[in-house]
């Protein structure tokens, strides 16, 4: 039990240390500065092909490829969220106002002495009086025989840490509550079809996809600036009715408490595959999606639809060449022919050409059709993340901007000559509250010594 | 050349002029020098925000949807805090490198000027005037604070050669038999809690040094002290922080109203959760005696280089959902 105790003392005293959330933290920015040069969740081909081989197979067998959700990555923010908690139990919450204590006033650095004269009852509450009248929070208290005036200010400030930490922890609690009761998806609609979502009960259906481009005229050449991007759906929830909904980007569409999200778009291609002259069994009969592929017939090749080009310019080598211009103007397909595992060639075939691929195979582009791609997600935990977020700022703000500070006050003297001695400490630091300490002194100085009044002189008559 | 141009080339002279006059204010402290540098900081930075208002009326385009756009309120905003700073704390021995920074921003910015772009529809949105403004704020709040950390090195560092050079120990020495070197006041507060530089306290190597005819130590003198200057950093970072850390969440909650997640592990964004975790780091440590001065300005500065990575960096060179160079 002892050692079970001994142990526990030790990890929460590790945990709840700053420097070890400092060297986490640095682990932390180190692997996140990992995820930002390396590229992320690429096909393991990408980094052979892209990469110095040494730095590839580095890559790969770290996980570098998914650093953000490998376990060192997921790990480093488990032990950062725990040394938070820690800290937070341990340090913070325990961190209340200091007790009222007698110092030695002139070994703390902000210290200043100044000389009053007046009756004692005068010269106690004038300077009570001074720290009341700048908000100060003042309280008395017999110590040592001595009378000791408190001041406090912002006291409550202390717990400006314990609040960012609040909102940390509502905003984990609303990114759980996702994981726990949301979902998230993505679905893909032809222009003309209709699609279910089977986790939501919708069912949504495409009428249109429009795009809109402007060839902008800048410094370096003609941009096409692309403008919009709109789906006009008919949607309908479980409740089975249909209604016309338009989608956009930044504009998302609520259907049963969940969003969908206007995500990309793209052209989908019909091709003719024929051999001998005759449509090629097997082959695909619908519309393809880019990345899309299928086996040629009993040969070894396969052909993928790799992009939807819009506008098809000719070379003055008189080759095919892929415009800027995205619309389709000039519209064709490139297709990648692949002998195995083995890429052959990409070949660009405008709208309506067949292509000869030998033994009797072509291949016909004949027709595209737009398509959406659409996001959608159920989270239930976005209040919850709002509230975490406003918390941590107001957390922040509360710690940076307010200064807990503590003055403490002694008077002694005797007679008609007093001595108010003054310490100042804050919770950061000295430095911080050189001058407002300094005018603080300043105004005590002449707060309780006011400058004797001028005297009423007659005027004198010549 | 037109009026767009002009402004910025009014914009740009000025900053260099007040480069000019605050580097002469900072090695010679001549008031005049500041006196110059104060009015065309003024110039530059409102001129700036003038031909930004002034892209929006005529094109009716939000100027902050290109790297151009965003340089040019980054340069005007650095050099606004900086002026809020300077007159708040009396401040201005920053400005040099702060409106030599701003002014080399906004020449950079004009190379990736092409002229009155529409937005892309991933940028229109409502957020574009909050996110963009509150994200480049803090960028230019960081500056400020790398100006001021930048000066930090050079006092503390002068002063550890001025305190190896010898001459210290034996003034002190000297001083010890003599009148003191240095009256107490009231409220001389931080002396008992001022940086040592190789076993000497700050003050008593400036004045030993200066006492000496020290030309370098009579111009280090004249510099705020380190303690001064490491708070000062201090509270520009406190304003950069909270900036940044509001930037990402309105950054996340605009991804969210976009493509339905708050964090899509987008190069911009993990770049600037990078910063965010450095500049965190060194507001936790600056709570730590040791860890402030001279440690938590080397992680200023490499904060601000850390900046300059999300910036321009991962705009330029990585590819990603924030690629919105032109």
């Amino acid at each position: 039990m002892a050692a079970l105790e001994e142990l526990w003392t030790e990890f929460t005293g590790l945990f709840s240390n700053i420097l070890f959330a400092v060297s986490l933290f640095a682990v932390w920015g180190l692997l996140t500065l990992i995820g930002v040069i390396v590229d992320q969740g690429k096909d393991p081909s990408f980094y052979v092909d892209n990469y110095a081989p040494a730095l590839a197979r580095l890559v790969l067998r770290l996980d570098l490829n998914n650093i953000y959700h490998s376990t060192a990555y997921v790990g480093i923010i488990g032990l950062i969220l725990t040394s938070l908690a820690v800290c937070t139990f341990k340090r913070v919450i325990p961190a209340r106002l200091p007790p009222l204590r007698a110092v030695k006033i002139e070994r703390i650095p902000l210290n200043a002495t100044v000389h009053v004269h007046g009756e004692e009852s005068d010269v106690r509450a004038r300077v009570e009086s001074f720290f009341r009248d700048r908000g100060w929070s003042v309280r008395k208290r017999e110590l040592g025989g001595v009378e000791w005036t408190f001041a406090d200010r912002h006291n409550w400030a202390r717990r400006g840490v314990l609040v960012a930490h609040v909102g940390f922890v509502i905003i984990a609690a609303g990114t759980t509550l996702y994981w726990w009761k949301g979902f998230s998806g993505q679905t893909v609609v032809l222009s003309g079809q209709t699609v279910s979502v089977a986790r939501s009960g919708a069912a949504l259906h495409l009428d249109h996809f429009g795009y809109q481009f402007e060839p902008i005229h800048t410094k370096t050449g003609i941009v096409y600036q692309p403008i919009d991007y709109v789906s006009n759906l008919h949607v309908a929830g479980r409740d089975g009715v249909f209604s016309a909904q338009t989608l956009r980007v930044n504009a998302p569409i609520d259907i049963d408490d969940t969003l969908y999200y206007q995500d990309s778009y793209g052209f989908a291609a019909a091709l003719a595959v024929t051999k001998d002259g005759h449509p090629l069994a097997g082959a695909p009969t619908g519309p393809l999606e880019e990345g899309d592929g299928f086996a040629l017939g009993e040969t070894q090749r396969s052909i993928q639809y790799a992009r939807f080009v819009g506008t098809i310019v000719h070379e003055p080598s008189g080759d095919l060449g892929i415009g800027a211009d995205p619309r389709p103007n000039n519209p064709g397909v490139v297709l990648t022919i692949f002998d195995g595992d083995d890429v052959l060639g990409s070949v660009l075939v405008p709208l309506g050409k067949t292509l000869d691929l030998g033994d009797g195979y072509t291949i016909t582009p004949r027709s595209f059709t737009p398509f959406s791609v659409i996001e959608y997600r159920h989270d239930p935990g976005i209040p919850l993340v709002g509230i975490g977020a406003f918390v941590l700022l107001a957390g922040l703000c509360i710690s940076f901007y307010l200064l807990p500070a503590r003055l403490y006050v002694r008077i002694e003297g005797a007679g008609r000559a007093w001595d108010v001695g003054i310490a100042a400490t804050t919770v950061k630091g000295y430095d911080i509250f050189e001058e407002q300490f300094a005018d603080i002194v300043d105004g005590l100085t002449r707060t309780v010594n006011p400058p004797k009044r001028p005297l009423d002189l007659a005027p004198v008559v010549v | 050349m037109n009026t767009d141009q002009s402004f910025i080339v009014v914009a740009i002279s000025a900053y260099i002029m007040s480069t000019l006059a605050f580097l002469i204010y900072l090695l010679s402290r001549e008031r005049w020098a500041k006196l110059v540098g104060i009015p065309f900081a003024i110039l530059g930075c409102v001129v700036q925000f003038v031909e930004l208002g002034y892209r929006y009326e005529t094109s009716h385009i939000w100027p902050l949807t290109n790297l151009y756009g965003s340089l040019s309120l980054f340069s005007a905003m650095s050099v606004a805090i900086f002026i809020a700073f300077a007159f708040k704390y009396d401040f201005w021995f920053i400005g040099g490198f702060v409106e030599a920074l701003a002014a080399g921003f906004l020449a950079y910015g004009l190379t990736w000027d092409e002229g009155y772009l529409p937005a892309v529809p991933a940028l229109q949105s409502y957020w574009i005037k909050i996110h963009v403004p509150l994200v480049v704020s803090s960028y230019a709040a960081f500056l400020v604070a790398f100006a001021t950390a930048l000066l930090f090195l050079i006092k503390y560092y002068g002063e550890r050669w001025l305190a190896r050079s010898g001459t210290v120990r034996s003034l002190r020495a000297a001083a010890a038999t003599g009148p003191s070197l240095s009256s107490v006041t009231v409220a001389t507060a931080a002396l008992g809690d001022q940086p040592v530089v190789r076993g000497y306290r700050e003050s008593e190597i400036i004045e030993a040094a200066a006492a000496r005819g020290d030309r370098f130590a009579l111009w280090l003198a004249t510099l705020p002290s380190l303690a001064k200057l490491d708070i000062m950093t201090y509270r520009i970072i406190a304003i950069g922080l909270p900036l940044i850390t509001v930037g990402i969440i309105t950054g996340a909650w605009w991804a969210k109203e976009a493509w339905g997640a708050y964090w899509q592990w987008d190069p911009k964004e993990t770049a600037a959760l990078f910063s965010w975790i450095v500049y965190a780091s060194y507001m936790h440590l600056h709570t730590r005696n040791a860890w402030r001065g001279v440690r938590c300005a080397w992680l200023s500065a490499f904060g601000f280089l850390t900046i300059i990575f999300c910036y321009l960096g991962v705009n330029i060179w990585i590819s990603g959902l924030h690629s919105y160079k032109m």
